[in-house]
């Protein structure tokens, strides 16, 4: 029936992954890029976001930020970035996918469950004497 | 304070890895799985591409059409997450047993300072079995979940054993990303 193959089922096979992948992430740093396969675009999207909450969350727990803020960052650079990558610097046409909505959620619970995981173990490994210093104090 | 961590990381990973193990060797190798699962892909992508295309048009055979492609999907996506139940029970009971086993290591025991203070209704979640009243502690459930959360998610997609976006999107409710994800 189709001749386009599913990603995913593209990915489960080995060989071919590897060999679409360098040209995949070629594509996706490229400005404007074709993306005749709308998962695959939306595969680029979930898996930048994953090593972007990771790397948030270790800034996050380096530096430390605390509280609400933390947070609102995130889901606001997150979203953000993910926006204006695909809208103006991929240039893509929102409507094909449903909307900008389902391009800023597609992969964001998951990234945020990293960013969480990763924000909380380097906040507490790394500054673990201070805030026990300061939670005697208070 | 890295040691608690880490290892509720690496204990995540492992369980994930079991429960995506033990859910191949009982359902995703079996011929009906796949034959579903192929099937229900199939009819995903083309009734999209069909209310693509016939998105504006009324005509009332094509709708019919749709109707029935859309009853046809219904039932096999029914049929699919029937199949996955069998494993989901399973993992189920696996995994309540390895947890209560990990959480009598943890009882207790505050695994991570959490750098914000949760909303009320994940404080019960978080500060689970642990004594005081500083709710920036943060017990081992909670970590366990989001590492789960992040992990489990990410090993179905890496080894493709995710429903694809069409699936998902058409199957609605029926067909949730990852059930049982939280066990």
């Amino acid at each position: 029936m189709s001749t386009r193959t599913n990603t995913i089922e593209r990915n489960s096979n080995g060989s071919p992954k590897s060999l679409n992948l360098s040209e995949i992430c070629s594509r996706a740093l490229k400005a404007n890029s074709e993306w005749p396969d709308k998962d695959e675009f939306l595969d680029v999207i979930y898996w930048a976001r994953q090593i972007f909450g990771i790397l948030l969350g270790i800034v996050w727990g380096i530096v430390p930020l605390k509280g609400f803020l933390g947070l609102v960052l995130f889901a606001g650079i997150s979203c953000g970035i993910v926006y204006i990558y695909s809208i103006n610097f991929q240039g893509i046409d929102e409507e094909a996918y449903g909307g900008a909505w389902e391009l800023v959620k597609e992969g964001f619970m998951t990234s945020f469950a990293g960013f969480l995981v990763t924000w909380i173990i380097f906040y507490t490994g790394l500054h673990y004497d201070t805030i026990m210093a300061e939670k005697e104090l208070s | 304070m890295w040691s608690d961590t880490i290892l509720i990381v690496f204990i995540s990973i492992c369980t994930a890895l079991l429960g995506e193990g033990l859910t191949w060797v009982l359902v995703y190798r079996t011929e009906k799985y796949q034959k579903l699962k192929g099937e229900v892909e199939k009819q995903s992508k083309k009734l999209e591409r069909r209310k693509e295309i016939h998105g504006e048009s009324l005509d009332k055979s094509q709708k019919k059409k749709i109707e029935r492609d859309e009853e046809k999907l219904k039932n096999n996506n029914r049929d699919l997450s029937l199949v996955k139940m069998k494993s989901m029970f399973a993992t189920g009971f696996a995994f309540t047993a390895l947890l209560s086993m990990f959480n009598s290591i943890f009882d207790g025991r505050v695994v991570a300072q959490l750098p914000f203070t949760p909303i009320s209704w994940i404080q019960g979640l978080s500060h689970r079995n642990l004594s005081g009243d500083d709710y920036t502690d943060c017990s081992f459930i909670f970590l366990y979940i989001l590492c789960t959360m992040s992990i489990r998610q990410n090993i179905q997609k890496l080894l493709g054993f995710a429903p694809s976006r069409a699936a998902s999107k058409q199957g609605g409710g029926l067909f949730g990303p990852t059930p049982g994800q939280f066990k």
